[in-house]
């Protein structure tokens, strides 16, 4: 009897310590993994260091939920993104709000549909969100307003007397003065093909005053007779030919193209907003970073467009995966990212360049110039363009004429066979 | 023994792995690929067959025949440039001997165990125009200005030169390899004789080398056709379509284009093309049988 009483009283014991047990197991959260698939492959300075920030941040006040990055660059993120649409979409990834990236990925159903009434106080800029919406369903959410600019010397200007020009005509003189000076006017990534059609694009605004319509309808009818499109393919042949770009400038990498420029090779550097980060890196030269300005696209003769009416779009953003097992967590940290107090906030004190939500909150009065000219150059802007034209189409149409615009800016092909050949790359 | 060989069980499961990896590993993919060639199929979401619509428009796809241009003018460098010095060199090693024989060995092998990715980039410095040491090699020896290695007319011959560095190695060892296994007592013979080097080489050498030749050659064919990595690191196919090789539009087709049934069409001409040139080669290299005299 003894016994029993003894192996009653042990079972109720081991019960209820196995209960509690459970008890502690369930008030404690799962373990969560969530996989971020990124298109910033250096997580030590620029937007990289940001998203890192963000992550790093978002796991200690979660420490159930581990983020796993991996990092492509942009080409190379582009290929696998497919890959992954069809096995299966990491959690949370990295897209563009551009019919030449989202039109077909949205098409293939791989991504989530988000809440637009979540982000209500999260002080997107007017229209930035419009790129990431089908049907009138939001599927992502845009980080950076960017725009399209001129990086130069400063120093480097001022010491040889020369002065940032105003129009076309004057960068063209500037480039062949400053070639006669035995360096490089403008670095430019024309291996890449996307930075020159940005640069057509940026022509293509400063002749038009707005092309949306323009560039819309010659894209639906596979048709780039506008003389407009002529004109600005033609002025990006003057400058190749003029030799405003460095040697070999069709072949040459973003890396390589920006080295020139913080080596103090080149004079200047044709790229987006994005890369105001230069201004902080000290990997770059003192006497350099801090004499890094911008100038947008100068007017062009007869053009609609004015000086302040400028190349800028939203591009780059984050999604989460349709098929995520942990979407709820991947919104979760998503919505995180966005507190205007993580990604605007840190992006803003990294010099990264403007973001798609308003950042006059976290403005200091200590940022570098560049940053300072960014922002006056976004606030005195009187019009923007919008998505430039390479990625107004489809993703043949892109890739036709990120190819197609090396061969008719060396003269390969002239500029009709250019614009029928981009043309057929619609229909 | 052969009383095992005659069971059929035993020779299934011989012949069973084998099989398998060649229906899973290269037919189902081959028969996959004709099948999404005749779709419109992006690579995601849903497709609709369209027939021989992506042949037809292939057909007339000026880049796919610039590729395809690019890719057989690659082959015949291999035959005509890359091959002919290896067995030159290869045949040099066997003579000279000595410490220089395995030393030189290793160094003609050496571009071959680098990583694609690190070659492509190294010669990418070397071609730089602005700061690369080709050219600066040249402005030592006085010449003004600075050359684009990878203009539109130069890039094709760039590419050559590093492909036809790259793959020197192997092809020497292999015609190296073929060299040593010559029986030395005919070199004795035509010593005797009184055959010089030059004709030592060309009718002992060059004869007795004739099935390493075959093999070499048709796997250089075959490589040049197949020639990716190395092109899309190094110039991606550019300027333009300058540098566009058969594999790397394939690739930018399929993959970047968001054409997946378009570039399956250029893959299955891609295979017969392949198909073809081993054919070819085979047919040429193919030992004629002597014919028999009539008593």
């Amino acid at each position: 009897m003894k016994a029993k009483w003894w192996s009653v009283a042990l079972t109720a014991a081991m019960v209820t310590g196995l209960m509690s047990g459970a008890t502690i197991y369930a008030s404690a959260e799962e373990p969560v993994t969530l996989k971020v698939f990124s298109n910033l492959p250096d997580r030590k300075n620029g937007q990289g260091l940001v998203e890192q920030m963000i992550i790093d941040e978002y796991m200690e006040e979660n420490p159930n939920v581990t983020i796993e990055v991996e990092a492509l660059d942009e080409e190379a993120y582009k290929t696998k993104f497919k890959a992954y649409a069809m096995e299966g979409m990491p959690d949370v990834v990295n897209i563009w709000g551009q019919p030449s990236f989202l039109d077909e990925v949205l098409e293939a159903g791989v991504l989530a549909e988000l809440n637009e009434d979540d982000y209500a106080d999260y002080k997107f800029i007017e229209g930035s969100l419009e790129g990431f919406k089908k049907d009138g369903k939001l599927y992502g959410l845009p980080r950076n307003t960017d725009v399209a600019v001129f990086y130069y010397n400063q120093k480097m200007f001022e010491d040889n007397g020369w002065s940032v020009p105003s129009t076309y005509d004057e960068l063209l003189e500037l480039g062949k003065t400053i070639t006669e000076a035995g360096m490089t006017p403008v670095a430019m990534d024309g291996g890449d093909g996307w930075p020159m059609a940005v640069y057509l694009s940026d022509l293509l605004y400063k002749i038009t005053g707005d092309y949306k319509e323009t560039v819309a309808n010659a894209v639906a009818n596979g048709d780039f007779s506008d003389e407009a499109f002529a004109q600005a393919t033609q002025l990006l042949k003057d400058a190749a030919d003029a030799g405003l770009f460095q040697v070999g400038y069709d072949s040459q990498d973003y890396g390589t193209a920006m080295n020139l420029f913080t080596n103090g090779q080149a004079a200047m550097f044709y790229m987006g907003s994005w890369e105001t980060s230069m201004a902080l890196n000290e990997d770059i030269p003192e006497e350099i970073r801090t004499n890094i300005r911008v100038f947008t696209m100068p007017t062009v003769t007869d053009g609609a467009a004015s000086a302040t009416d400028i190349e800028a779009w939203n591009g780059g953003g984050y999604a989460v995966s349709a098929s995520s097992e942990v979407k709820d967590e991947a919104i979760k940290f998503l919505n995180f990212m966005y507190q205007p107090d993580k990604l605007s906030k840190y992006g803003w004190e990294n010099g990264v360049g403007m973001s798609a939500q308003d950042q006059t909150d976290y403005m200091t009065g200590e940022e570098t110039e560049l940053m300072k000219q960014i922002v006056e150059i976004v606030t005195n802007a009187t019009s923007v363009s919008g998505t430039p034209v390479n990625d107004c189409g489809p993703s043949a149409f892109k890739t036709s004429i990120e190819s197609e615009i090396q061969s008719v800016s060396n003269g390969t092909i002239d500029v009709d066979t250019f614009l029928g050949n981009i043309g057929t790359a619609c229909k | 023994m052969k009383k095992m060989y005659s069971n059929k069980l035993v020779i299934t499961s011989l012949v069973l792995p084998g099989l398998l990896l060649f229906v899973f590993a290269i037919l189902a993919p081959i028969c996959l690929s004709v099948y999404y060639s005749l779709t419109n199929y992006s690579g995601m979401g849903s497709w609709d067959m369209i027939g021989l619509e992506n042949y037809k428009t292939l057909a007339h796809d000026e880049a796919f025949f610039t590729a395809l241009r690019n890719s057989l003018f690659l082959a015949i460098g291999f035959i005509c440039i890359q091959h002919p010095l290896a067995i030159i060199v290869a045949a040099i090693l066997d003579k000279k001997g000595g410490r220089g024989e395995s030393f030189f060995r290793c160094v003609y092998f050496i571009p071959n165990v680098i990583s694609v990715a690190v070659i492509a980039y190294l010669w990418k410095f070397i071609y730089n125009p602005n700061f690369g040491l080709l050219n600066n090699i040249l402005k030592l020896f006085g010449h003004k200005g600075n050359i684009n290695w990878f203009s539109p007319q130069m890039a094709i011959w760039s590419v050559l030169v590093v492909l036809i560095w790259h793959g020197f190695g192997w092809g020497m060892l292999i015609y190296y390899s073929g060299i040593k296994n010559i029986d030395p007592t005919l070199y004795e013979a035509a010593a005797i004789d009184g055959a010089n080097p030059r004709q030592t080489f060309l009718r002992v050498t060059l004869p007795l080398m004739k099935p390493v030749i075959q093999v070499n050659v048709t796997m250089a064919v075959i490589s040049a056709l197949k020639q990716m990595e190395t092109v899309y690191l190094l110039t991606n196919g550019g300027p333009g379509n300058a540098t566009q090789f058969t594999a790397t539009y394939l690739y930018q087709q399929a993959f970047k284009a968001f054409k997946y049934g378009y570039g399956n069409a250029i893959s299955v001409v891609f295979i017969i093309i392949c198909l073809l040139a081993t054919v070819v080669l085979n047919k040429i290299f193919e030992e004629r049988e002597p014919k028999r005299r009539v008593q």
